[in-house]
């Protein structure tokens, strides 16, 4: 019988390997796995040390849970990692679906899967804002009745507005008397602050970081969106990530200076209008090296507004409710398609996208529905043609690489006829 | 020959633009649709304008909608849009959406983008919570949507027709209670087809009118033969249901529905509007506590204390759980509600459908062997 796995180490482990390998062969590079090898160690061995996790979606802003002492571990980052090792995460989702429906999102299924199979310890909460979709909606609250974990849901408001802010404000208070009353803490103003300030520097960073990637030829890596994600959801508000993004930043103004891309040959600049598979890194440098594409943005880029006002808590809140909404996806996603729209469009302009990729999650109906009207607005409005993929982020057996990579042969095809 | 009561009703259900509706229209009133059962209807009614909930009636196929939207989404949508492009609610003068589910939603920004939309096409923001700040924050958003029919259609509202359409509406719950409470005994006077027949005609008719109805329907069905000769009663739960024909098959069988927790039923009327100085704010109260959809994230547990209750009190035999294939949210409500009746040990039967009827003979298998079941 196959050993029992552990999510949280088998990530750890992975995060900590591709580190030391990374600082034994390339140790110019350490600094890119540095934070977040470090923060999943912490994760790991975080019930040895009386630290109390949070379980959070990949939409929950993490600056609360630092200013409280608990650490936010989020559930996709989780779903990614074990999607992407070898055993994959086939198996979580098999299990869960025997509950709910094959429709959820895979993420969930993983999520719920993995806790029931015991491969992921039962946290000690569960926080999530209700936007952008249904699936978290459901899972989230049915978690945390099935196992027992105290659970808490930002409700986040349709429309972008004052009034949206203003009880998004009052929101963020109430998740604070909840972790007040979880931890037996009171908030640390004095802590939140400092959290803020490193959560600002990084969002600095980051603007300046994605100005810098609209550079012709790009000068990151696609793979580097991957990995920028997946650190400023775990880690803004610590200076970790401010270290990170410092790094990240002196590095492409290096090389944008000298006008060096991550490619020799540039041929196309891709956009991924939509979700990116993670399931196998390797597409990523399969498409820069197969056809000279590099992936020069997407739409889990992190593009927040620093906080302004940080001298007290009311004005710290309100900043952080217009950075719940900022929040990539919950931004495009959470409200009508014109924010969806108008992002897209404003990107693919800023970026010099000359090709984008749907890549259509099969669990989001959201944006499913409206796929054709951005694929048809692309096109009318910039000339930008659009390749849309029905593939499941995390789970490769409704899309498999090879299936994924047919359909970008034919799109390249298509389009170098033209 | 005056029509019998349950006729007429039968008769305003089963067409998207009913006789009601158009003798409505031709005194040179108001029709504006909705979708969901989160819209304070009370403040349309107040403005003399009839609300009626958007149903694409007899849709059996989705080819031109499908152009847009993914299989990955619902039929009931997917069946309005196809309506909406095929000018079918031509009709309507006006349109309210709310954040029901992403699916519905996402039908806000399709009809504005592919159909000739009347001008008044509005969306209010539901909170997914019934919180004291979500009641406030909902009592502002009805505020706004009151504030922009009065512009958009030259009326005023005032505290007083507010007060009288929750006073009609409140009618409207009272009589379906009585209706559905001729339901709790051994022989019920009216089928569970014709009771949703019944609610769905009130969905697309004005009030006083209905509620007229209503109470010739009461007095008549006093006078109606129990139906004694089935051999289980169900309740049906989950999400957007609106075909009696659905419920015939199960009834043919020898199923009795009885009662459900559905939108299109019970959770509709079942809490009447407490209204006290401020309208507005009784509405948001009570839409908002009212027994809710599983799009309500704070209400898990309170969801299935209310199914158990319905059970309880109606003596069903059997839970039929239905949901329309891609529905999240009640897709996921199924997990909890399962563990829920396997503690209070009522048997269920859990089906996944699309908007139009179809794979009929499948249906008639599974409702058969549930029966044998529970030893129906």
């Amino acid at each position: 019988m196959a050993e029992k796995r552990n999510l949280v180490k088998d990530t750890s482990d992975q995060y900590v390997a591709i580190r030391d390998h990374v600082a034994e062969k390339y140790p110019e590079q350490r600094w890119r796995y540095e934070a977040i090898a470090n923060y999943y160690e912490r994760v790991s061995k975080a019930k040895q040390r009386g630290e109390e996790l949070a379980w959070v979606n990949f939409a929950t802003i993490p600056e609360v849970f630092w200013a409280m002492d608990v650490i936010p571990i989020s559930m996709d980052g989780m779903s990614g990692m074990a999607a992407s090792s070898p055993e994959g995460a086939s198996e979580y989702i098999d299990l869960a679906e025997e509950h709910i429906p094959d429709y959820i999102c895979a993420t969930n299924k993983i999520s719920m899967g993995a806790v029931m199979a015991g491969a992921m310890p039962v946290p000690d909460m569960l926080v999530h804002p209700s936007a952008p979709c249904d699936s978290a909606l459901t899972a989230y609250p049915l978690m945390a009745e099935h196992f027992g974990i105290p659970y808490f849901c930002i409700d986040v408001p349709y429309f972008r507005d004052e009034r949206c802010y203003q009880y998004l404000t009052g929101e963020l208070r109430r998740l604070i008397s909840f972790l007040e009353e979880r931890t037996k803490r009171k908030l640390d103003i004095d802590k939140l602050k400092q959290v803020m300030e490193y959560s600002n520097r990084a969002h600095e960073y980051k603007q300046k970081v994605n100005q810098l990637m609209q550079a012709v030829p790009c000068p990151i890596r696609s793979i580097d969106i991957i990995l920028d994600f997946n650190a400023v959801t775990c880690l803004a508000g610590t200076p970790e990530l401010v270290d990170y993004l410092e790094t990240r930043y002196e590095i492409t103004k290096d090389k944008v200076s000298k006008k060096q891309g991550h490619l020799a040959q540039e041929n196309f600049r891709l956009l991924w209008v939509y979700a990116m598979p993670v399931f196998d890194w390797s597409l990523y440098s399969w498409l820069e090296h197969e056809y000279g594409a590099i992936s020069i943005s997407a739409l889990n880029v992190f593009d927040v507004n620093p906080t302004e006002d940080i001298s007290d808590t009311d004005k710290i809140l309100r900043g952080m409710a217009e950075k719940v909404t900022a929040v990539p996806m919950l931004r495009e996603c959470g409200g009508p398609w014109e924010y969806y729209i108008n992002r897209l469009l404003g990107l693919c302009r800023d970026y010099k996208a000359d090709a984008a990729v749907f890549g259509g999650h099969i669990g989001c109906k959201h944006t499913w529905a409206i796929a054709k009207l951005i694929k048809d607005r692309l096109y009318d409005e910039l000339g930008i043609p659009t390749l849309t993929i029905e593939m499941d982020v995390f789970d490769p057996r409704v899309a498999s690489l090879d299936t994924v990579k047919a359909k970008l042969d034919d799109f390249f095809e298509l389009i170098l006829r033209k | 020959m005056k029509m019998k009561a349950l006729e007429e009703l039968a008769d305003l259900s089963n067409t998207v633009f009913n006789p009601a509706m158009k003798s409505w229209k031709e005194k040179g009133n108001q029709v504006v649709g909705f979708f969901c059962s989160y819209v304070p209807e009370e403040i349309l009614y107040a403005a003399d304008i009839l609300p009626y909930r958007v149903r694409p009636t007899g849709c059996a196929e989705t080819t031109s909608a499908d152009v847009y939207l993914s299989h990955v989404n619902c039929t009931y949508v997917r069946s309005c849009l196809q309506f909406a492009l095929e000018g079918r609610y031509k009709f309507l003068d006006g349109l309210v959406f709310c954040n029901s589910c992403d699916h519905v939603r996402r039908l806000y920004d399709l009809w504005r983008e592919t159909t000739d939309h009347p001008p008044f096409t509005y969306l209010i923001q539901v909170p997914h919570m019934s919180s004291a700040e979500a009641v406030a924050f909902y009592r502002d958003d009805i505020a706004n949507f009151k504030e922009n029919v009065e512009k958009s259609y030259g009326v005023q509202i005032t505290e007083d027709s507010l007060n009288n359409a929750i006073k009609v509406y409140n009618e409207t719950r009272s009589l379906l209670r009585k209706l559905y409470e001729l339901r709790r005994g051994e022989s019920p006077p009216l089928t569970g087809a014709e009771s949703l027949k019944v609610v769905l005609a009130g969905t697309a008719a004005p009030k006083d009118q209905y509620n007229q109805l209503l109470k010739r329907l009461l007095a008549e069905l006093g006078e109606r033969r129990g139906i004694s000769d089935y051999r289980a009663r169900l309740m049906i739960v989950g999400s957007l249901y609106d075909d009696p024909a659905h419920t015939q098959i199960i009834e043919d069988l020898g199923g009795l529905v009885v009662t459900d927790t559905l939108c299109f039923g019970s959770r509709y009327f079942w809490e009447p509007v407490e209204n006290g100085h401020d309208s507005l704010l009784s509405l948001a109260k009570s839409y908002l506590n009212r027994p809710s959809c599983a799009r309500m994230t704070d209400a898990l547990v309170e969801r299935g204390d209310f199914v158990g209750e319905m059970a309880e009190k109606f003596k069903v035999d059997g839970v039929v759980f239905q949901r329309i294939r891609y529905c999240d949210l009640w897709g996921g409500e199924l997990f909890y509600l399962r563990g829920r009746l396997r503690e209070l040990g009522i048997p269920l039967l859990s089906l996944e459908r699309e908007y139009a009827l179809g794979g009929a003979g499948q249906l008639r298998t599974r409702v058969q062997a549930f029966l044998e079941r529970i030893g129906g």
